[in-house]
């Protein structure tokens, strides 16, 4: 099971993230939970001035930047 | 990380730390300063984008007061100063927007 947290305070592009990530997860048939973190103080927590982040099992992999759904594809397999 | 949560401060009181030593610190990308500068005697620009390769030059025995356009941007570098050990940092809420309204001193 994938721990996928998605940081960012609610901009278009933390959502496009968030749709693709979804998507993502759907197409492969993972079992993976999803949380969307849009807390400025939970989102510091990880000390990242540009959002959207993507997190997987608690490591920073994306930020800053929307993720093309297959380098999601590729990090998630 | 950030356990602690950031001081946030209006306009006016940002005025009056500036005008007893503070140093205010804009994050606005430099298009945006180029459009719109804070008016005030001690101030530095850190672009966001720039801002993990020079936040060392900030000094760690002034006062920090971070702003920007709105007040998100610079809340975030706020935090980011807090995790990295500097402890006299506050935010100006509302940012430039905010700055204008009141009609604080700027320049175009």
């Amino acid at each position: 099971m994938k721990h996928i947290k998605i940081l960012g305070t609610g901009c278009a592009k933390c959502k496009q993230t968030e749709a693709i990530v979804k998507d993502v997860i759907a197409q492969l048939g993972i079992d993976a939970t999803v949380e969307k973190v849009e807390d400025i103080q939970k989102i510091m927590e990880y000390n990242v001035l540009t959002t959207p982040v993507l997190v997987i099992d608690e490591q920073i992999k994306v930020k800053g930047r929307v993720p093309l759904a297959e380098e999601v594809k590729t990090l998630l397999q | 990380m950030a356990t602690k949560t950031a001081v946030e401060i209006c306009p006016s009181t940002t005025q009056g730390r500036v005008n007893a030593g503070a140093l205010l610190v804009d994050v606005r990308e430099r298009d945006e300063v180029a459009q719109l500068a804070f008016d005030v005697p001690n101030i530095v620009n850190i672009p966001l984008s720039e801002f993990e390769e020079h936040y060392q030059e900030l000094p760690k025995d002034k006062e920090l007061v971070m702003v920007c356009r709105g007040g998100g941007r610079s809340l975030k570098a706020t935090y980011y100063l807090m995790n990295m050990g500097y402890e006299n940092v506050v935010n100006m809420q509302h940012g430039m927007v905010r700055w204008v309204q009141r009609r604080v001193s700027y320049k175009r």
